[in-house]
């Protein structure tokens, strides 16, 4: 059998010039020699460039100014700082507030070792600033912010935990990834647990930030396997199967969610047998799915349509069952695609929590910051109330996009 | 090659026709391929040959007549569509690698899911096959990261990973550039000599010329004229043959 001689990868690689085609050489570009030399080039090029350039900053130094003076001189932060713990967890009681405190160390101890285990992180200039400026910035906030020492106290060991979990990750290696899933799928009901079991909190008392982030994950999580679902029922080849779906999907993306979550409180109790009592909360969190699953499910359908036909022929050709065939062959390569629209997706959901504040039922994060503004004392606060809120959730939204792009980079979207 | 053409019937189809919302692409195939023989499939494109080898193993589902491979016959039951596809591989025009899997994972996943072999045994075996095309070297790599003879020849090497008694070729080398054709027909020729049943479209007369027992004639649905390559290609009886002969040996 003829073998190919061997060739250095990057020399098999390249295009092949044919003979008659001339190579046209090009004039390495040269970068700038200097500081001076760079403005010129990119900022003031020509006349208009350079005027531009000039109105430009001004604006931009100008709001600056104002905001850092906002934040720094003027701003009242007397309201933040009062309402710290209710932004954070709303209405749950203070003498339970341990269990809020171990359901975030069992989450930073499995991030910290999903860290160690899964991230290899080369300490560039770049990322060293970018974690160090928001660290220095939050620790500037919180020391304004928080007094107690008991706070801070957990806080440090919240830290340390982090720290402990990423050196246990490292020391495990990359090779154990089944029991880390399986732990973060347990991670969840552990903590619902914490926060209820054994003489608890009722779900009714959860709040601010805390309310969000569950009623996102349960969303995100619950939606995820219904919408695939759903993908594939509407390409089912039986009729009643793919009419359901289509439904489903049309009806459910065809309102607001507004409008299913009132009805979620108003309606799905009808609905319901007459002796069951579903908590309201849970009856928020059954629509958020419902929702974000009918999006799922046409996320996921264009993935599919991605997938070439010759990978269903090739996989049924070899023997594979329908399932299998899904399951190993064209649904990894309709995820893969479809990853960028489904975190996008996600970020958009972790934002509409909010929308339970629309209910007057829930106290979630702006619910609870507009609650904040609108007492007798801090009047006239409300910049310096809803801002913080609108911080935390850009700070999640933004590491949620972050890290999407790092997922997007590990399974090499658009390469393979 | 004469006493390949008399061992027992591998594939028999009779009468075999397929229709595509109103275009009839086969009307009336038939023919035997007897177990050991290499039978080259050519003919204008259109003219239905790629669809009749996809009838048999059911990627295309025949409307009319009867398929026979080995013995089992392909109806709508699916016990014996899984029989028949385990009894054949098949490699395409354009691969149809899975994309998001090592090479050595291509080749391992019909064993491992299929028929449930320990990893070990299908790593052993899709060890083996690289070897036997010439690219042990390339296992860890992911198909794009192939030429596409190498990839054609991995594809060929997963088909044959369940160990078929048919291969079927459809236009395996019509998309490869021209330094890589002749990687792929040296595969294809060790295989023919290994005994294993072949049914291969291509229009590489040399490949034909040297493996091939017999040479189909397909044209519009039909099998127009059939023979052994050398009285085939040198004194074809039927006038549409000699002009289709005429077109591709310019």
């Amino acid at each position: 059998m003829s073998r190919p001689p061997a060739v250095p990868r990057d020399l098999e690689r390249a295009p092949m010039v044919g003979a008659d085609e001339r190579v046209v050489e090009v004039a390495p570009v040269a970068a700038p020699a200097t500081t001076r030399e760079w403005l010129r080039q990119n900022l003031f090029s020509s006349w208009p460039n350079g005027l531009l350039t000039i109105v430009t900053s001004a604006i931009l130094l100008y709001l600056a100014f104002r905001l850092l003076r906002f934040v720094f001189v003027s701003a009242d932060w007397s309201v933040l700082k009062a309402n710290l713990r209710v932004y954070m967890t709303g209405r749950f009681p203070v003498e339970e507030l341990w269990r809020v405190w171990a359901a975030v160390y069992l989450v930073t101890a499995l991030a910290g070792i999903s860290r160690g285990m899964l991230l290899r992180t080369r300490w560039t200039t770049t990322r060293v600033l970018s974690v160090a400026v928001p660290v220095v910035l939050l620790i500037g906030a919180l020391l304004y912010l928080v007094d107690s020492a008991r706070v801070w106290l957990l806080l440090g060991v919240a830290v340390a935990v982090l720290l402990v979990g990423t050196v246990v990750g490292r020391r495990l290696g990359p090779t154990r990834r089944a029991p880390l899933l399986v732990a973060w799928v347990l991670a969840f009901p552990a903590v619902i647990l914490t926060l209820r079991a054994f003489g608890g909190v009722k779900p009714e008392l959860w709040g601010g930030f805390l309310l969000n982030v569950i009623v996102a994950t349960v969303a995100i999580f619950a939606s995820f396997p219904l919408g695939l679902i759903l993908a594939l029922g509407r390409r089912s080849r039986l009729p009643a199967v793919s009419a359901f779906s289509v439904g489903v999907i049309e009806v459910v993306r065809g309102v607001p969610l507004v409008a299913w979550l009132f009805f979620g409180q108003f309606v799905l109790p009808l609905l319901l047998p007459a002796g069951l009592a579903v908590p309201n909360i849970v009856r928020a969190m059954i629509m958020f799915t419902i929702f974000s699953a009918a999006y799922v499910a046409e996320i996921v359908r264009g993935g599919l349509q991605g997938v070439p036909e010759g990978q269903y022929e090739a996989a049924r050709a070899l023997g594979l069952r329908p399932a299998r065939m899904m399951a190993l062959v064209i649904l990894p390569q309709a995820l893969r695609s479809t990853i960028p629209a489904m975190i996008s997706h996600f970020i958009s959901l972790f934002k509409d929590t909010s929308l339970l504040a629309a209910l007057g039922l829930f106290s979630e994060l702006l619910r609870t910051a507009r609650r904040a503004s609108a007492s007798i004392e801090f009047i006239g606060l409300q910049a310096e109330a809803l801002l913080p809120a609108a911080l935390i959730f850009w700070v999640v939204a933004f590491s949620m996009s972050r890290w999407s792009q790092r997922v997007e980079v590990r399974v090499g979207v658009g390469e393979r | 090659m004469s006493e390949r053409t008399n061992g027992e019937a591998m594939i028999v189809a009779e009468d075999v026709e397929k229709w595509f919302a109103g275009f009839q692409a086969l009307r009336g195939v038939s023919t035997t391929v007897r177990r050991g023989e290499v039978v080259v499939i050519v003919g204008p494109s259109g003219s239905g040959k790629s669809t009749f080898i996809r009838t048999i193993n059911r990627l295309e589902r025949h409307d009319k007549g009867r398929i026979v491979v080995d013995g089992i016959e392909l109806t709508d039951d699916i016990r014996n569509i899984e029989r028949i596809r385990s009894e054949i591989g098949i490699v395409f025009q354009s691969f149809n690698l899975f994309p998001h899997l090592r090479v050595v994972e291509n080749l391992t996943l019909a064993p491992r899911n299929v028929r449930r072999w320990p990893r070990a045994k299908a790593e052993e075996k899709a060890r083996q096959l690289l070897e036997r095309v010439g690219i042990p070297e390339q296992a860890r790599k992911y198909p794009s990261q192939l030429s596409g003879g190498q990839q054609q020849r991995v594809a060929i090497a997963r088909a044959l990973v369940m160990e078929p008694k048919i291969m079927l070729f459809d236009e395996p080398t019509s998309a490869l550039d021209p330094e890589m054709i002749k990687e792929v027909l040296d595969v294809m020729k060790e295989l023919a000599t290994s005994g294993i049943t072949m049914v291969v479209i291509t229009h590489e007369i040399g490949f034909a010329k040297e493996v091939a027992d017999r040479v189909l004639f397909f044209e519009e649905g039909r099998v127009v004229e059939e023979g052994p390559p050398g009285e085939f290609f040198s004194n074809p009886r039927e006038e549409r043959t000699k002009q289709f002969l005429s077109q591709i040996l310019v």
